[in-house]
């Protein structure tokens, strides 16, 4: 079955317990809900599922639920960059050897590597699987690294398996060098907004996007993604500065506040692993009162 | 205050003689072709018109030509920005007396005040004029300087006639939310684009644009703007692709590039003052090679 990246997908948090030690239970129970709430694929361990904080071993153990409990009902993609190169191909592999359906992958962390190392690197996670890649685009978190047009283009040219970009530069010009070259190129190919950007992206040939939000409200994010799909413009911008509103709510010190949103949802998922901190009794107040404000109380699932 | 929504807003670049002087006469017959092609409003001298290598008396002469060149068929909308808060509101004055039917500005020059001293420079050149008072984010060409909400919020209370900003931060995050905060504390708050990436920051809900490739290709920009106005976004993806292609070639010569491309298209304004670097020759020739090979521009005007 060819893979398929569209609407919203779900990039999943990860549950511990209150030790900080990991939650699989409650992984199994998110990772399900998500699924029975509409999410498009799974995807997991984004930054917001604290990747960086989490040990190799651990990773492995989380991803081999995601695919378990996911069981082919939607694709599940694992995200493998890790601070060292090395432990990214080990990841890789080893998310082709459980049966995931694509792997993710950020430019290098902290070298600031050139144009034609990020070239070889792609080259390198890409060619070392059989698996889908997409590749991970966030200049703005990567003091300015970024995948270019001219970069798109090489590395759709080289590999016969990057079939996606997770473009989160929510920049205009920059999503747009992309997608232009990507999709004369491989009319299939998915362009994935971060967080739930969907109005300024389905436009530009936008495939879908991930989510910040789904955790908390998984109508809403639907509900978008059909109105821009439908053309509903003045609906869609609607939503869309209703989720800009969660949005401001989630960022700060992402995840902590989501975590502790679910909390109010009644989906608790335990602490955050520092340095980030964890959301505190006042600060999970104030969320439920936003939340109250929003409407998102009524309007979305309450409990798994 | 009423809405203030000028439409497809062109900005006319400053031609210069041999010898750096401003070229009046060439600038009386630019002014005619943009209002000749599809112009609703002007806006001068913005930074693509060289403003800041301009003197103040040559600013000001350049806005009462426009303004006498016009005649009333369009509206004219002064940029008045500059290091000085005083300055800067000197020109307002200026503008608004002349006849400018709107004064826009940016952040200062060279300082990176704290956001209150920010907030105090929009205020005293608001207040300045009675005329509507637009702001212009372009952190990415003022070193980073960054408008938040708060301070659009707090300069709504303050400014009556500040009536909303011009985006070239292409930046989706920050356009959903100040757009979308300040329509919730007054409706006829505006957004503006500030670049020629017309379909996202249409979608996200601005009404206006400024074009900085007005003067190359203003059919494809006319074009691109009715679909977006209509909000036929699916059908400008081609236009904006094709304007999109355009920019990528020019925006590596700077304002040099856009008078290279002018000049290609039979409308030469002359080179560029100092500091800017004239581009060289090979530059040129590439560019016009560049310019051929879109077919896009095949129908458009040549000449004047």
């Amino acid at each position: 079955m060819a893979l398929v990246l569209k609407g919203v997908m779900q990039s999943t948090v990860t549950p511990l317990k209150e030790d900080f030690s990991p939650d699989l239970e409650t992984f199994e129970k998110l990772v399900e809900f998500h699924v029975r709430t509409g999410a498009t694929a799974i995807a997991w361990p984004h930054h917001k599922a604290e990747s960086l904080n989490l040990t190799i071993k651990e990773r492995k153990k989380f991803a081999e639920v995601a695919v378990k409990v996911t069981a082919g009902r939607v694709p599940v993609s694992i995200h493998v960059s890790a601070l060292a190169v090395e432990d990214t191909m080990v990841l890789a592999r080893h998310a082709e050897k459980i049966g995931a359906d694509a792997i993710l992958a950020i430019t290098p962390y902290f070298w600031n590597p050139s144009p034609e190392a990020l070239y070889d690197y792609f080259v390198r996670v890409g060619t070392s699987v059989d698996l889908p890649l997409i590749a991970y685009n966030s200049p703005s978190y990567l003091e300015g690294v970024e995948i270019t047009g001219d970069l798109t283009r090489r590395l759709i040219e080289r590999l016969p398996n990057f079939v996606a970009m997770k473009e989160a530069s929510f920049d205009s010009e920059k999503f747009l060098e992309i997608s232009r070259v990507a999709l004369a190129m491989r009319p299939t190919f998915s362009m994935i907004a971060g967080v739930e950007f969907l109005l300024p992206s389905v436009p530009l040939g936008g495939a879908g996007s991930y989510s910040s939000a789904g955790a908390i409200c998984p109508n809403l994010c639907t509900e978008l993604y059909e109105s821009c799909i439908a053309g509903n413009w003045p609906r869609a911008r609607e939503l869309q500065y209703k989720l800009a509103q969660l949005w401001d709510l989630f960022r700060d010190q992402y995840p902590s506040s989501l975590k502790g949103g679910m909390v109010i949802m009644g989906r608790p998922v335990g602490p955050t692993r520092p340095p980030l901190p964890t959301a505190t009794r006042e600060r999970q107040d104030y969320i439920h009162e936003q939340l109250g404000a929003l409407g998102i109380l009524d309007s979305e699932p309450h409990g798994w | 205050m009423a809405a203030f929504i000028p439409g497809l807003v062109h900005t006319p670049v400053t031609p210069f003689t041999q010898d750096y002087a401003v070229d009046f006469g060439r600038y009386a017959e630019l002014v005619e072709f943009h209002i000749q092609h599809g112009a609703e409003a002007l806006a001068l001298p913005m930074h693509v018109a060289e403003s800041v290598s301009l003197s103040d008396g040559e600013r000001q002469e350049l806005l009462e030509l426009a303004l006498k060149t016009a005649k009333g068929r369009v509206p004219v909308i002064a940029h008045v920005s500059d290091s000085g808060t005083g300055i800067a509101a000197d020109r307002a004055r200026a503008a608004e007396r002349a006849g400018a039917a709107a004064v826009v500005a940016t952040t200062p020059y060279y300082w990176t005040p704290p956001p209150n001293m920010i907030l105090e420079h929009f205020v005293e050149i608001g207040s300045a004029v009675r005329v509507p008072f637009v702001v212009l984010y372009a952190p990415q060409a003022m070193h980073g300087t960054k408008i938040s909400t708060d301070m659009v919020l707090k300069l709504m209370d303050r400014v009556p006639n500040f009536a909303g900003v011009v985006d070239a931060s292409l930046d989706w995050q920050s356009m959903i939310n100040i757009v979308s905060n300040a329509q919730r504390k007054n409706p006829v708050f505006q957004l503006l684009s500030g670049s020629d990436y017309m379909i996202s920051a249409g979608v996200i809900g601005a009404t206006s644009v400024l074009s900085a490739l007005s003067g190359i290709a203003p059919r494809l920009v006319h074009k691109l703007y009715d679909l977006c106005k209509a909000e036929r976004y699916a059908e400008a993806r081609l236009a904006q692709e094709a304007l999109a292609a355009l920019w990528q070639s020019v925006k590596q010569g700077g304002v040099g590039g856009v008078k290279a491309a002018m000049s290609a298209m039979g409308r030469d304004c002359g080179g560029v003052r100092p500091p800017l670097d004239q581009l060289t020759q090979p530059a040129i020739e590439k560019l016009k090679a560049d310019i051929a090979s879109l077919p896009a521009l095949a129908g458009e005007p040549r000449g004047w």
